[in-house]
Formats: C-alpha cells, sequence, structure tokens
C-alpha cells in the first residue's frame, strides 16, 4: 500500500507540470492580456500600459515567462504574485479555497446525508408512492438549473426572512461568541448548500435504490429473513453494508470534484468563495492567479482520486494495490 | 409510515429550527455613544450639507467588486478607488453635486499670473489616523511616487503637461508651490479624488525605498497599519466578503456646529457579485443601497416606492457613453517597435479597399447615423429610460454640456437620399445596395459580447440599417479581443463601444480621444501626422482648451471640437441611460450622484435620521 501511495503521489509531478503549461499555453492564446481592460479608460496613455507590461514582465515571449514562472516555483515555492492585487497567489486563494471547502462539505453533507435514507426507503418500498414520489422530486430538482433554483431560494429567503438572503456571515458576526458563529454560518449556509447538494441527489439516490434491490435479491438476505430476523436488521445489519460498498467509490470521486462544484452558487449566493475569484482571473487575464487556481483544483482532483482509490481498498477486502 | 421515516422527519425538523432560529434572533439595541476626545485642528475643514447630523450607525453598500488594493496611488480601478478616495485625503475635493471644486486638504489656493505658478495653502493641524501631522512633506511625497518612473502609476500622466513633469516645492512645512512648466487648465482635476491621494511619508518611505511601493497597503495590510489621511480608515477586510471602514478620529472635516466627521460609525461595502441577488437582498432590507440596478427593474422600484423604505434617485443621464465608429486606421510606418503589417504598404488602409472607399467618405457615415431610429431604440432596448445623446459631455454634465450640437438623428428618407447620391443604388432588386462598382453595400458590426446592451443596440442598429439598404452582420466578442482589434491590428469593420467620464468630467482626460496622434483617437489611431485638416484643427483647438485660462474660450475651444467631430460623423453617437438608483430612506443628507462613487461621494456627511414614533 505505502509503495502504491508514494508512486501515485509521484506521478502527480509531470501530471501538474503539463496541466500547468497546457493552462499557460491557453492563456497565451487568448487574445491580449491583463493590461487590456485599461485601454477603455481614455485617461491612461500607451506609455503607462507600456511601463506596466514591463513590470510584470509581459512584454517576454511566453516560453521565457513560463521558464521564470517554473524557476520560481521550484527553486523558491513561489507560485507568482497577482496583478491586480500585488500580493502572492495562494494569499489571494487560500481564504476563498477554504470558503468553497465548507460549502462543499456542506453539500456533499446533503448529498448523501439525504441519498443514502432516502435510497433506502425507495428500495424497501419499491413502485410504491413513496419511491415515485422521490423520484420525481429528484428528478424534477435535478432539471432545474442551478442559477434558477438559487436565485428562486433567495426570493423564497427575501420573502419569510427565514433565512439570510446570501453572504456567509452576519455583518455583526465579529461580536457574537464561538457558537454563535458557528450557527451563523451554519445558517447561511443552508440555501447554498440545498441548491448545490440537491442536485446530485437525483442520480445518487437511484444509484443507492439500485444497489440496495440489487443485494436484497441475493440469496443471504433470504437467509436471514429465513432465520427469523427482524426486517430492519436484515436491511440495515446485512444488506445496506453490502450495498454501501459502490457508493464509497461514487463518494470518493465525488471528492475531487468539490472545489470546482459549486461556482454557480457561490455567485449568486455572495459566497466569498474561488468561483468569483477564478472568473475574475480569467476574464481579466491575471495569468498567475489564474495558474494558481488551476494547479489547486487539478490537486484537489487528484487527491481526491487517490482517497477513492484507497477508500475502494479499505472497503471492498478483495481489492489490494499491492 | 413507518416509525423509522417519522423519527427521520421529526430529526429534519430539529436541523431546520436550529438552522432558521439564529434569523429570529433580535439584534441587541446597544449602542456605544461616540465621544470626540481629540482636540479639533487649529484649521479644520467646515463641510456645508443640507441638513446637521448626529453620530452613530452604519451605511452598508452592495458592489459587485471587493477591491483589490488599498494602496491610493497603485489602485486603478473602481471597486478599490470607491474605497481610497474614502480613506485618503486630496489637496482639492470635488462636490458632485453642484460640480465644483471645494478646498480640501489645501484649505485656498491661487495662481500666479504666468498661469503655471500654483500655491496651495495646506490646512495647520490636519492629521494622519495615527495622529502625525500632515505636511508639505507628504506632498512632496506623494509626487514623488507618482513621479516615479520604474511604478508609473496611471495618474502620472494627469500630473503631467505634454510629457513634462511638474516642478513641486514646499518653501514652508504649509505651503506646496506646483509648477506646471506651460499653462494647464486640468491640475485641479489631478488633485481631487480620483487623483493625487495624499500618502503618509512616515509609513511609506521605508517600503517605497526598498523597492516595495506597489504591494504597500494591499489587502492584506492589517488595518491598524494602514494609516490614512481621509475621513475614513479600515476596519476590517474580509476576502470576497465585505470591507468595513470606520472613522478616522483625527480627520480634519467638521460640520457647521463643530461636530467632527463622519457622522457615521461604520462603512460597510458588501460584495455581491450577482446584480439579481443583489436585487433582492436590498428589497429585503440587508443593504442600504446598491452600486447598479438593471433598467428593467426601474419600474418595479418605480411602482413600490409607497412603501417608504427606499427612494428612488434620478440621477440623470449617464456619463458614459455609447458610439459607432468606422475603422479609417491606415497602415503607418513601424511605431514603437512595432512592425509595419506584413503584406501592406506603408499608407493603405487596414480595411478592403472598397469599403474604406464608404467608410472614408462623411456623407456615407452621416447617412449611417441618420438611418438609426435613436427614438425606437430608447424605448426598446432602454425600457424607455435613455435620452439622445452627441457629445461625451453627456446633459448631466453642467460644466461641459453643450445642448446645441451639431447631430445627424433619425432621417431614413434623407439617409437614403444621401446614400443614392453615392452612387449606391439596388441594381438587382436584392434589397441590398451596390456601390458603383457592383459591390453589395456590407459591413461587419464588432462590440463586447460581455454587455448585453450593446448587442441588443447592435441588433437594433442591424434592422435599421436595412430599411436603407445597408447589410450590417453583428459579431459580439470577448472584450479583450476587441481591445486587440482596435488598438493592434485594427482587423474591424466598424465597432460599437463607448467611453466612460473620469470625475470631474472635464475634457482634459479626454486628449487620448480628441488628439490625433491620441491611443483612443478610435476611427484612426496614434497619426503621425493629421490625416485630414478637421483633424489639424482638433489638435489645434484641443491646446487652447488646455492653455488658455478662460472658461469660456476652453468652452468654446471644446464645442468645435465636438462639432467638427458630429460634422465628420468620426463617431456616430448613440443613445444612453438615464439612470436611476434606489437608496434607503433612513439616511439624511444623502446626495447620489451620476458620477463614479455614486452615493457614497458625501458619505462623510450621511447619518442616520431619528426613528420617528
Amino acid at each position: 500500500m505505502r509503495t502504491y501511495v508514494l508512486r501515485r503521489v509521484l506521478q502527480t509531478i509531470p501530471l501538474l507540470l503539463g496541466i500547468s503549461l497546457m493552462t499557460f499555453l491557453l492563456l497565451q492564446l487568448a487574445p491580449g492580456d491583463f493590461l487590456n481592460q485599461m485601454a477603455e479608460n481614455p485617461g491612461i496613455s500607451a506609455e503607462t500600459i507600456e511601463a506596466m507590461r514591463v513590470r510584470f514582465g509581459l512584454d517576454k515571449p511566453w516560453y521565457i515567462q513560463y521558464g521564470i514562472y517554473l524557476q520560481n516555483v521550484i527553486l523558491h515555492f513561489d507560485f507568482g504574485q497577482s496583478f491586480s492585487r500585488h500580493q502572492p497567489v495562494f494569499e489571494v486563494l487560500y481564504e476563498g479555497f477554504t470558503n468553497t471547502l465548507i460549502l462543499a462539505i456542506a453539500a456533499a453533507v446533503v448529498t448523501w446525508g439525504l441519498a443514502v435514507p432516502l435510497g433506502m426507503i425507495a428500495a424497501v418500498k419499491q413502485h410504491s408512492w413513496i419511491d415515485r414520489l422521490l423520484s420525481l422530486v429528484a428528478f424534477v430538482w435535478l432539471s432545474i438549473p442551478e442559477i434558477l433554483s438559487g436565485l428562486l431560494l433567495l426570493m423564497f429567503a427575501a420573502r419569510t426572512g427565514w433565512f439570510p438572503v446570501g453572504g456567509m456571515r452576519s455583518l455583526d458576526y465579529d461580536e457574537l461568541d464561538g457558537i454563535s458563529q458557528f450557527f451563523d454560518i451554519a445558517h447561511h449556509l443552508v440555501l447554498p448548500a440545498l441548491v448545490v447538494g440537491l442536485i446530485p441527489l437525483a442520480s445518487r439516490m437511484r444509484q443507492m435504490r439500485g444497489s440496495l434491490l440489487d443485494v436484497l435479491r441475493l440469496d443471504y438476505v433470504t437467509t436471514a429473513r429465513a432465520k427469523g430476523l427482524s426486517e430492519r436488521t436484515v436491511i440495515i445489519k446485512h444488506a445496506l453494508r453490502n450495498a454501501l460498498n459502490p457508493m464509497i467509490t461514487l463518494f470518493g470521486y465525488t471528492l475531487g470534484a468539490l472545489v470546482s462544484g459549486s461556482f454557480i452558487a457561490e455567485i449568486i449566493f455572495s459566497w466569498p468563495g474561488l468561483g468569483r475569484l477564478t472568473l475574475d482571473a480569467i476574464l481579466t487575464q491575471d495569468q498567475y492567479l489564474v495558474m494558481g487556481a488551476v494547479l489547486m483544483a487539478s490537486l484537489v482532483l487528484i487527491v481526491g482520486n487517490l482517497i477513492a482509490d484507497l477508500l475502494l481498498a479499505i472497503a471492498d477486502p478483495r481489492i489490494s494495490y499491492d | 409510515m413507518s416509525r423509522p421515516s417519522i423519527r427521520l422527519i421529526a430529526w429534519f425538523a430539529l436541523a431546520l429550527f436550529v438552522l432558521v432560529a439564529p434569523g429570529c434572533r433580535r439584534r441587541s439595541a446597544e449602542v456605544v455613544e461616540y465621544k470626540d476626545l481629540i482636540p479639533p485642528p487649529a484649521e479644520p475643514l467646515i463641510k456645508d450639507a443640507p441638513e446637521i447630523g448626529r453620530h452613530g450607525g452604519r451605511f452598508v453598500l452592495g458592489e459587485t467588486n471587493g477591491p483589490k488594493s488599498f494602496n491610493g496611488i497603485m489602485a486603478s480601478e473602481t471597486s478599490s478607488t470607491d474605497i481610497t478616495d474614502r480613506l485618503f485625503a486630496f489637496l482639492v475635493e470635488y462636490n458632485n453635486a453642484t460640480q465644483q471644486y471645494e478646498p480640501g486638504l489645501a484649505k485656498s489656493w491661487e495662481v500666479a499670473p504666468d498661469g503655471i505658478t500654483w500655491t496651495f495653502h495646506l490646512r495647520q493641524g490636519a492629521a494622519f489616523s495615527d495622529g502625525h501631522p500632515i505636511t508639505a512633506e507628504d506632498v512632496l511625497f506623494t509626487f514623488s511616487l507618482v513621479y516615479d518612473d520604474s511604478l508609473h502609476p496611471s495618474l502620472q500622466e494627469m500630473l503631467e503637461v505634454s510629457g513634462e513633469k511638474f516642478k513641486v516645492s514646499a518653501p514652508d512645512p504649509y505651503t506646496v508651490v506646483i509648477n506646471t512648466v506651460r499653462p494647464h487648465t486640468g491640475l485641479l482635476d489631478a488633485l481631487c479624488p480620483q487623483g493625487l491621494a495624499i500618502l503618509p511619508k512616515h509609513v511609506l518611505e521605508a517600503t517605497y525605498k526598498s523597492g516595495n511601493f506597489a504591494a504597500a497597503y494591499n489587502v492584506s495590510t492589517p488595518p491598524d497599519k494602514l494609516v490614512t489621511s481621509g475621513a475614513w480608515r479600515l476596519v476590517q477586510y474580509v476576502a470576497g466578503e465585505k470591507t468595513v471602514l470606520g472613522r478616522n478620529p483625527y480627520y480634519y472635516g467638521f460640520d457647521k456646529r463643530n461636530q467632527r466627521l463622519p457622522y457615521l460609525d461604520e462603512l460597510v461595502y458588501l460584495v455581491l457579485p450577482d446584480q439579481d441577488a443583489a436585487d433582492l437582498k436590498f428589497r429585503a432590507g440587508g443593504v442600504d443601497g446598491v452600486d447598479d440596478v438593471k433598467p428593467e427593474n426601474y419600474r418595479w422600484y418605480e411602482d413600490n416606492q409607497g412603501s417608504g423604505k427606499y427612494r428612488l434617485y434620478d440621477l440623470g443621464a449617464a456619463q458614459s457613453t455609447h458610439i459607432l465608429w468606422f475603422n479609417l486606421n491606415k497602415v503607418q510606418p513601424g511605431v514603437r517597435g512595432r512592425k509595419p503589417v506584413p503584406g501592406k504598404q506603408i499608407g493603405e488602409p487596414f480595411v478592403d479597399p472598397v469599403k474604406y472607399e464608404w467608410f472614408n467618405n462623411a456623407v456615407f457615415r452621416r447617412a449611417v447615423s441618420m438611418a438609426i431610429d435613436r427614438d425606437a431604440m430608447i424605448a426598446s432596448v432602454f425600457f424607455g429610460y435613455g435620452e439622445k445623446n452627441w457629445s461625451q459631455a453627456t446633459s448631466s454634465n453642467k460644466e461641459w454640456h453643450s445642448p446645441d450640437l451639431i447631430r445627424h438623428d433619425y432621417n431614413p428618407a434623407e439617409a437614403k437620399t444621401l446614400l443614392a447620391g453615392l452612387g449606391f443604388t439596388d441594381a438587382n432588386g436584392d434589397g441590398i445596395l451596390e456601390d458603383r462598382r457592383g459591390h453589395q453595400v456590407t459591413f461587419t458590426l464588432k462590440t463586447n459580447s460581455s454587455n448585453t446592451l450593446r448587442i441588443a443596440m447592435g441588433n437594433f442598429i442591424r434592422d435599421d440599417l436595412a430599411k436603407v439598404g445597408i447589410k450590417m452582420a453583428l459579431t459580439p466578442i470577448d472584450f479583450n479581443t476587441l481591445i486587440t482589434n482596435m488598438h493592434q491590428d485594427f482587423q474591424y469593420d466598424a465597432i460599437l463601444l463607448g467611453f466612460q467620464s473620469g470625475v470631474p468630467p472635464s475634457p482634459h482626460n479626454g486628449q487620448n480621444v480628441y488628439r490625433s496622434t491620441g491611443e483612443s483617437h478610435n476611427w484612426f489611431v496614434r497619426q503621425q501626422t493629421p490625416a485630414t485638416p478637421d483633424e489639424a484643427n482638433i489638435d489645434r483647438l484641443l491646446d487652447e482648451l488646455l492653455t488658455n485660462q478662460d472658461r469660456q474660450a476652453q468652452k468654446a475651444a471644446l464645442k468645435e471640437i465636438e462639432n467638427t467631430i458630429n460634422q465628420q460623423s468620426w463617431f456616430i453617437w448613440l443613445p444612453i441611460l438615464k439612470m436611476k438608483l434606489p437608496v434607503s430612506t433612513r439616511f439624511g443628507n444623502l446626495q447620489p450622484s451620476i458620477m463614479a462613487h455614486r452615493i457614497i461621494w458625501n458619505i462623510d456627511r450621511v447619518f442616520v435620521k431619528p426613528v420617528q414614533r
């Protein structure tokens, strides 16, 4: 197992190099650069823009820029500065990343917290009205675009006053004590987490339902029932354990997509995550910030996939990597 | 229903209650009374306002973007200057309501008869937020930052005349003498907010000397290290979320009853990236004002004003414009290292020579202008909230607007006559004109795809032009590509874009547009010699505008420039938005203005009105 993990970690190095090169090339292929946005302001002259181009190093050919970037990353672990903020890239990204992660985890809790029990109910009561209703609701939600469901929930919040209209913390957050602070964030988290979390619910629920149905048909379940165990014990103790196996793999893979899954909801709910930051960086071609954001998202994806593979090995004794 | 599912539902209900409960919590009504413990300066600035206010409260403003820097000299985009203009003092203040200059850190100033020596008298007793006095030393230091070519902040050009830097000196700690070398009528503009923000020498000199000034006062600077000179100081910055300003206890501004300004305890900028979400938040009372509202929502605000919670202010005509121009750029000998275009001779136009012949004819351009039904465009694209506009100094510009400029408004019959006069006929009867040599009269209009209003305008123009027999295709493209097309490779027929006006909206910073050598002289940029006698004349008039001290002569010069451009239809002016903005009625002294920092330009005088029982 240890060698396997080590090998996987070493594999990420050429992968990240390739990703960084591709991103850099794509940024160079896009017309213009960071300084183009100043052209709409007639008060800024060509000389100023030229001087800034030299200051940012954008006057050099792309391979030299990329070479300098790599050198700084490898020798000094310096990922460059954001042009617009005059701040090191990871200083800019750090806070957004944490917030995005909070939202993503909450959304995962919503998805899995609902998918597993609801999928179970649907399987146990197969073809009943509750099974059909659950599928209907889940698929309707799946087909509403995130941007619409987000705005609808915001309107709901504005009308009822039960939830805050966007944001992550209330204005008085700093005057609250620790427990109130936690609940304050949780309160702000409910709606965006619902928007993000309910989208994959339909498919996860159907998978849980199918997986449990498969298991319920197996002989050992019949044996358990024949032994006279209660239906509850049969399902929760015997069937569920095996039915969860494929779900664990799925869960691991969704870990990887966590960080990039909630950008639209973040913008609608004014959630201070990576979404707006990355979008802005791309639109203004703040190139090292884009590089940093892409590398970070890639790293999370790689780690997520690794965790998925490891989880599988832990959950299923038939799988081993040695 | 089985027992487990009932239990499940019960748990959900409990979780929901726990999460909703904080929303029902009452905010503590505890208010700490502000006590001004710092003795007033020897020469306070008494600020005029409609009402005398009282201390306390906060104003929450929703903005689409958060600040990127608090460095008053290096920050250039509005999301940052919106804040830095509150944090720092300026020699001269600009009143958005009266559109006049007012004393700022300088209590008075005069210009010598030579027209180039300006003397500014600083306010005695003014201090930074750490109590350190603000003197001429700090002004000189700030000038040296602006004039540092390795930093080259965009402000530098505003403080130069024909590329020459001013000579600045300080005969004593409270006097600054600026010698502009040549007469320069735009000096005061450069000293107003959005111009020279006075920074503390005692804090920043060491950083500057070590070469790190560009990164100084960035958003990660701890608030207590960020020493400011203006009415406010930084209290808290949370990335992507909010920026909180509090009062600078040493601020030199007072009201007429000698209460120190600002009145408010806090000014909060809340980041609300999505405009629709911001709108909902405003309606729910979560913010007191937003920086922009979509015109399609104006009607809703008008209809619901009766609630008394907000007032929809009519700000008048926008000062950012929409214009269409044709590409008259020609290949010029390489400038600044740029190589001449391969495959093209010097002096050849970038567009197809057939099209160049049409575009270069003022009659053709006028016919296009006359084909556009601006009233119908206002009714549809602007939801009725627009007005016709014929220059960059729009009707809300009190100082520089000329209401009677030459214009070529909608007149389809005349447009058709003009086109026929050019020999354009529809010989094959397909509804599209052909020129004398049989080429179909057709061109492409490019605009930036991120601006839905401009795309709607482009579609509208296409339909109007079709009615007079011109076939136009609309191509919305990425903004950066558009900028490259218009400044570097000149690959376009016509572009629909606009200019923003600075604050104050004076023509002095429009030099790059009017002058034939200018970077934003869009129809033919960076001319080495004026392409037409009219453009040579505009250059001359611009010199007049910039050097003649007589305001009337300046206005006459500007008007002649604008009339020449309109006569030639180099710019085809399109309607502009008449802006409206809702702001909470809880506050006194609000005077929202069409110009930058719309709601908050005078926020130091805004106060929370006492609640009437």
